[in-house]
């Protein structure tokens, strides 16, 4: 179901007629003279689940916010569900001019946690859920209502659903956020460092959240230095370097058998910690002692 | 040596100056927040012309002081635009364009203040610009711009004294009235500051009390 309005379709690609669930093509980014990134190419499968690693400051997080446009690259292309969110050439030319509607339109169907949970702090956690359906999609509050319990429950937060955020702890709260982005429906989840905010106690519960997410099927793509996780949930795992993507594959080949050398380096310092599934281990370790 | 019987016995003409006085009160710190929302949000558009246009107006009517502002608009303004301002226009204007660049500043230094996570978090779930600005941004931004508000507004109510230049009648423009014929001044300003004392002190105290509890809203 092509339901583009405006007749828009992919540019031609490779892949044919193929619809494209997530690809992003050559995708350029500068802060002002600043170049980020340089030229990234990335498809995902519907139901993939890919680990973006990288170190401090190789531009993971703006690669992130370049797929549902909170950053506009400076060219490339992203197409999300068949939709074109943002197409524009190096040399100036062929830009496509979209407008804001059509935007918002496609980005709702992208769902984003941010490391800082970003949780709307003068509405609780139902209205937090239910703010997206409701106030973009002219949702029936009811209904709207019902499904934000639903997922609140999901996140084994049934009860804290007229609580505030200040109420809540990290781990809850970003539950909360994870179950907000999943009211719209989106076809892909966007994480951005999920846990790096949380006290080391709270990081298992959000983890294990999101692996149950991946269990359904959700298409995810998550930026996170919990390698272990990575190993555990990732078809995919993506080293970005410099704004670039150094090296992909299996988390098995990239994460235990990696070929570029700050890869390997990166991988090593999980290696030599005896690091590597420790805190995902324990996280199920917990909850089995439940 | 005081004697309050001036002031009794021209209650009325004071009744009259008083209700002035809160009409101009509350119909200019209306429309200054409405201009004031506006400009504030030029100020804070992405577009550079509009910020600019904003920045304009803000620093043009900061900078003259309002007194001038108010004979302008009364004696200049009308021969400018060759028609006919009445002194009532004139002060309403003034002083509404006046707090407007005051509150506009307290309105877009409150929505500066929201953690731009915030907007983040709306704009990913696809929400428009005026959908971001009613519904997140403009409900925690207020509870913050309340207190400079309400000082602000107090210093509006004292500031309306100045439509007595232009023959607005007003408490003050009424307090010298009657002074003129009873030859009275002392009861009269005297009365008339301590009304202005009455009225005000509440609000200064309530605008504390907000200030306190604005505080706890993180
Ligand atoms: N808003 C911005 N303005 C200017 N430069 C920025 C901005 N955001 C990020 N950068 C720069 O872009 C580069 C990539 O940053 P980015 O945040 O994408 O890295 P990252 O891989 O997410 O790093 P981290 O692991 O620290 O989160 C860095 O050099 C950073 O300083
Ligand atoms: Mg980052």
């Amino acid at each position: 179901m092509n339901s583009a309005p405006h007749g828009k379709t992919a540019p031609k690609t490779k892949t044919g007629e193929k619809r494209d669930f997530l690809r992003l093509d050559d995708i350029c980014l500068k802060y002002g003279a600043k170049q980020v990134l340089f030229g990234v190419d990335l498809e995902v499968a519907e139901g993939e689940v890919v680990v973006l690693i990288g170190s401090s400051g190789s531009g993971k997080t703006s690669l992130l916010r370049c797929i549902n446009l909170l950053n506009q690259p400076s060219s490339g292309s992203i197409v999300i569900d068949g939709d074109v969110l943002f197409h524009a050439e190096e040399s100036g030319n062929g830009h496509m001019e979209i407008p804001k509607a059509e935007v918002n339109r496609i980005r709702s169907k992208t769902g984003m946690v941010f490391q800082q949970f970003n949780l709307f702090p003068h509405m609780t956690a139902i209205e937090n859920i239910m703010e997206g359906p409701v106030t973009v999609k002219k949702q029936d509050k009811k209904q709207a209502r019902e499904r934000a319990e639903e997922l609140l429950a999901s996140m084994g937060l049934a009860e804290h659903g007229n609580k505030y955020p200040r109420q809540l702890s990290g781990g809850q709260q970003q539950r909360v956020a994870i179950a907000r982005g999943m009211a719209m429906d989106p076809k892909v989840m966007l994480f951005d460092e999920p846990t790096s905010a949380l006290d080391p106690e709270l990081v298992g519960e959000v983890m294990k959240a999101m692996e149950s997410l991946a269990e359904t099927g959700m298409t995810m793509v998550i930026v996170t230095h919990e390698i272990g996780f990575a190993y555990e949930v990732a078809d995919r795992v993506v080293f970005l370097d410099q704004g670039v993507i150094a090296e992909q594959g299996p988390p098995s080949e990239v994460l235990l058998h990696p070929k570029h050398p700050r890869l390997k380096s990166f991988v090593e310092r999980f290696h030599d910690s005896a690091d590597l599934l420790r805190p995902f281990l324990e996280a199920k370790q917990s909850e089995q002692a439940e | 040596m005081f004697d309050f019987s001036v002031v009794t016995n021209n209650a009325h003409l004071i009744w009259e100056g008083l209700l002035i006085t809160l009409y101009y009160t509350v119909i200019t710190i209306a429309a200054g927040l409405l201009i004031g929302l506006i400009v504030g949000l030029m100020q804070l558009s992405s577009s550079r012309i509009l910020a600019f246009l904003g920045r304009i107006y803000v620093e043009f009517f900061r900078n003259i002081p309002l007194l001038v502002i108010l004979l302008w608009v009364y004696f200049a303004l009308p021969i400018f635009l060759g028609i006919n301002i009445t002194k009532g226009w004139a002060g309403f204007i003034g002083l509404s364009c006046y707090v407007a660049s005051f509150y506009a500043e307290i309105l877009r230094a409150g929505i500066q203040s929201i953690d731009p996570g915030q907007t983040d978090a709306a704009t990913a779930l696809g929400m428009s610009y005026k959908q971001r600005m009613f519904r997140v941004i403009l409900p925690q931004a207020l509870r913050r711009m309340i207190p400079p508000l309400a000082g602000q507004s107090i210093i509006q109510m004292k500031n309306t004294t100045l439509l007595s230049i232009i023959t607005v009648p007003d408490l003050l423009y009424q307090a010298s009235y009657i002074s003129s014929f009873t030859y009275r001044p002392m009861e009269i300003y005297t009365a008339i500051g301590a009304m202005f004392l009455i009225l005000l002190v509440p609000l200064t105290l309530l605008a504390r009390k907000l200030e306190q509890s604005g505080m706890n809203v993180k």
